[in-house]
């Protein structure tokens, strides 16, 4: 894995660049010794680690501004950092690259019931914004594993979703407006209380471009009252190949889960050894899932889903009889990864969403993916949208062994791209697939996607190295060919 | 002036490129029935996909649909009822409101990003765009997205293609996300004596677990009457409508709708059909729900309106006439909370002297322009259709 080679004459200016950050920053701001940044040297995918050229931590709109605006005129690249949880190396430093972290905003600014919105700080986490109107009996939908740490600013790049956006959508559909600073060092508002600003739809762009297109300082997102009720079943199953059958079938039958998990016999085993759920040990595969709503509501579409359910093969069934119970139901799906944690000193935690009807065909890929490689896997699904997580167990102090995991990894997303799927689920790219874009993408279609940068970011000083395998100059990309497909391909050196 | 009516995306293609070539602009159209949304392109040739049409692929069990972009709302929209399903966004038929034959196209409806009552609940028409294969204003053929609900890897371009009015590129195939329909539907309503006091019904409703699906206000001689849809399954709603009542009992007295009633209803709300057929101007109107009673009376103080609201509020629909109502309407806007206002109906020479899409403010707007030139260098798609600067206006968000 290759980040753009660092330029000399930036490396070589670091102390004029140091000191004209602090020069625009409030004391404190901006940090430069090393052993400090190293705090800032990797996101959660820590297989990756890069120490910063410098790190500042504005604390308004303005000073982000002020930053951009002066890292355009020098032509000094920016790396925006959320709470550094992504899983793709979304938030990796460049050691030419200004680190831009975003942990002093950390305010909610405005909540309004009325209206259902809160509007806060990029840095204030996906949970603060639930706990802040849950005592109302309001809640905010998009809920990722990470939700106690993710910040909502790198929620809104990543386009986060979580084990309800089966029915309640990802951030994209949450979010309602946001302020961000452009390249050019322009605070912008686009949306806000109100919907469907005309135009091209930028809020909507924004959402999953992962730091490259700009730097969000303000998140408006909507609100919805808690359902009266929540209940969640566990279905256990003889053979995955019937599981990933029984999920079609529910939504098939017209019944939209709130969430509707699986796991497989390893993920399943581990689980229950960490948190004692109840889980049935000796299925091959196991669904959670779960109904919210009126009671009656729910009732009447438990005992449908259930019936779905026996028709589907199940071998064992049990709903749960408390809030109690749905959390604890719950407490063995939310620990998979640490629970797998504990059976492997490491594990790789993929991403890649395929069409729900190839769940069975995939997991039958995955065993003999898992044979040939000679390493272990636990598969944990958001069965509802087809987004799957495999997790490869791996020891990255046995030699060769995280090469081994990475290229495994690699063929599970290829082969979701090869089932119709994409690359990603809720991860994004980041480092890590980006030089399987090619893989889901052509050239063409890359390049168009480039072009849309170009508008935002011309000299591609906003995180660059992310997503794209190529970066394409963008006088390059501006170039018109009007002959019939025959757009030259030069040979660009990749990363 | 030449009409082209590609059957493949490889025809867009050529008669992208030749446009290119020759420099001259195109019209992209479906069976132009929203030409009456929008400013007016000055293009001397047509690029119609009334003859690129079809449903390719439909998968009840994945909720996945994929058709071409000339494919008839109409047609989508019985092969769904068929298998139980719907556009969860409700996409307006307003052939009634323009005076055209039929409601048009699936590319049309995409690429216009008009919802109708349910996009306060289940989102707009940018919400179940997947994906999308089309061929930009540089000739080039290229896709994003997929059949799959997570969808985005990349750039979501998909967002940026609803509402994009055609001004970007020619969307050549269309994959949505679709949903199970409803089994039953009811609604309630509640007169009230002041339009502050409806929209409080409505604000309270959404605030409640009662899952509402439409929350709509119509002005009834002096009184204002607030409706709120539910929908689902039928001992849901019957449960739900009995915790609204019980909610609502305060504000006065209630009336149920059934589901005969509430389809009719939120049609007529979908389709704007409630507005005087004859007004010079119908205005729409995005605002923060609960400032609507304050715009409204305050663009009554000067000028003689007709109105209704959907989206629980943040939705004004609006008719009335004078050459200073746009005007007049932004600038009570600007001072209450920002929102916009687009120009829905009017004459042409009337969208021709002013803005039918809220002007967007410099920074947003060199954006926009950029956006553009990215897709459409030589401006050969759609020319005027939206106004992309406009003058510069900080409230104008």
């Amino acid at each position: 894995m290759l980040l753009p080679e660092p330029e000399q004459n930036i490396l070589d200016r670091r102390d004029e660049i140091v000191a004209a950050l602090k020069s625009m920053l409030p004391k404190g701001c901006v940090i430069d010794d090393r052993t400090t940044m190293k705090a800032f040297d990797s996101d959660a995918l820590s297989a990756y680690r890069n120490l910063p050229l410098v790190v500042v931590l504005p604390e308004t709109a303005r000073q982000v501004a002020d930053v951009m605006k002066w890292c355009r005129d020098n032509k000094v690249k920016i790396v925006p950092r959320g709470a550094g949880t992504s899983l793709s190396g979304g938030a990796l430093p460049l050691s030419d690259g200004v680190l831009l972290g975003l942990g002093k905003f950390n305010q909610i600014t405005e909540i309004d019931y009325e209206n259902r919105t809160v509007t806060a700080q990029p840095g204030v986490t996906n949970l603060a914004i639930t706990t802040a109107v849950q005592d109302n009996g309001f809640y905010y939908a998009p809920d990722p594993s990470s939700q106690i740490a993710c910040s909502i600013g790198g929620n809104i790049a990543e386009n986060s979703g979580g084990v309800h956006c089966l029915k309640y959508g990802l951030t994209t559909n949450n979010v309602l407006g946001i302020e961000m600073v452009t390249m050019d060092g322009e605070i912008v508002r686009l949306g806000g209380k109100h919907l469907d600003a005309p135009g091209f739809d930028i809020l909507g762009i924004m959402t999953g471009s992962e730091g490259l297109l700009g730097i969000v300082t303000e998140v408006t997102v909507r609100i919805l009252r808690k359902p009266a009720t929540q209940r969640a079943m566990l279905v256990g199953f003889d053979s995955a190949q019937q599981a990933g059958q029984a999920v079609s079938t529910v939504i098939g039958a017209g019944i939209i889960p709130a969430g509707m998990e699986m796991m497989d016999n390893p993920a399943i085993n581990a689980a229950e050894d960490f948190v004692q759920a109840g889980y049935p040990r000796e299925a091959a595969a196991l669904l959670i899932v779960e109904l919210d709503g009126p009671e009656v509501e729910v009732d009447y579409l438990l005992d449908r889903v259930a019936c779905l359910m026996k028709t589907s093969g199940a071998s064992s069934m049990r709903v749960s009889q408390s809030e109690e119970e749905r959390n604890q139901f719950w407490a063995g799906r939310k620990s998979a990864f640490p629970a797998v944690g504990r059976i492997s000193p490491d594990y790789l935690c993929m991403d890649g969403t395929i069409p729900r009807k190839a769940l069975p065909e995939m997991l039958t890929r995955m065993s003999a993916m898992s044979q040939k490689y000679g390493l272990r896997v636990a598969n944990v699904f958001h069965a509802g949208d087809g987004n799957l997580h495999p997790l490869i167990l791996f020891d990255a102090n046995a030699e060769g062994e995280l090469e081994r995991a990475e290229t495994f990894g690699a063929e599970i997303l290829r082969n979701c791209v090869a089932l119709g799927g994409v690359l990603t689920g809720e991860h994004g790219v980041g480092v890590e697939k980006r030089d399987l874009m090619g893989e889901m993408f052509s050239e063409d279609d890359l390049k168009q996607q480039q072009r849309l940068k170009c508008a935002f970011d011309p000299d591609h000083l906003l995180n660059p190295g992310k997503v794209f395998p190529v970066l394409h100059r963008c006088a390059e990309l501006g170039r018109l060919h009007v002959h019939h497909g025959q757009l030259p391909h030069p040979d660009i050196p990749r990363f | 002036m030449a009409r082209y009516t590609p059957e493949t995306s490889a025809e867009i293609e050529t008669i992208i490129q030749d446009a290119l070539l020759k420099k001259t602009p195109l019209k992209i159209s479906g069976y132009g029935t929203k030409t009456g949304l929008g400013g007016q392109v000055q293009a001397a040739d047509e690029l119609s996909l009334a003859g690129h049409k079809g449903i390719t692929d439909y998968q009840p069990e994945e909720l996945v649909m994929v058709a071409r972009a000339g494919t008839l709302l109409s047609e989508i929209e019985e092969a769904l009822t068929q298998k139980g399903q719907m556009l969860a966004f409700e996409p307006p038929h307003l052939e009634g409101f323009y005076g055209t034959e039929h409601a048009g196209s699936l590319g049309g409806a995409i690429a216009c990003n008009l919802s109708g009552p349910r996009r306060i609940s289940a989102g707009a028409a940018r919400d179940y765009l997947l994906g999308f294969d089309a061929v930009s204003g540089r000739a080039g053929y290229f896709r994003s997205g997929s059949k799959v609900m997570k969808n985005v890897t990349g750039y979501d371009l998909s967002k940026l293609m609803c509402g994009s009015f055609g001004m970007l590129a020619v969307m050549s195939e269309i994959t949505l996300k679709v949903l199970p329909r409803p089994e039953y539907v009811a609604s309630l309503s509640l007169k009230c004596a002041r339009l502050a006091e409806a929209q409080s019904v409505l604000s309270a409703a959404f605030g409640s677990a009662t899952e509402p699906s439409g929350g709509a206000i119509l002005a009834d001689g002096g009184e204002f009457v607030a409706t709120i849809r539910l929908e689902g399954v039928q001992i849901s709603v019957e449960d739900r409508l009995k915790s609204l009542s019980d909610l609502l009992a305060s504000f006065g007295d209630l009336s149920v709708k059934d589901q005969e009633e509430s389809n009719d209803f939120w049609a007529n709300m979908r389709d704007i059909s409630f507005l005087d057929k004859a007004a010079e101007q119908v205005w729409k109107l995005s605002v923060t729900p609960s400032l609507a009673p304050q715009i409204i009376a305050e663009i009554q103080s000067s000028f003689d309106i007709q109105f209704g609201l959907d989206w629980a509020g943040g939705l004004i629909w609006l008719s009335g006439s004078g050459a200073g109502l746009g005007r007049h309407i932004r600038q009570v806007l600007a001072a209450n909370g920002g929102g916009h206002a687009m120009l829905m109906r009017a004459s042409d020479r009337l969208r021709d002297i002013q803005p039918v899409f809220q002007p967007l403010g410099e920074a947003i707007s060199g954006l926009q322009t950029r956006i553009k030139t990215a897709f459409d260098p030589e401006n050969i798609l759609n020319p005027q259709r939206v106004n992309l600067g406009g003058e510069a206006d900080a409230n104008a968000f």
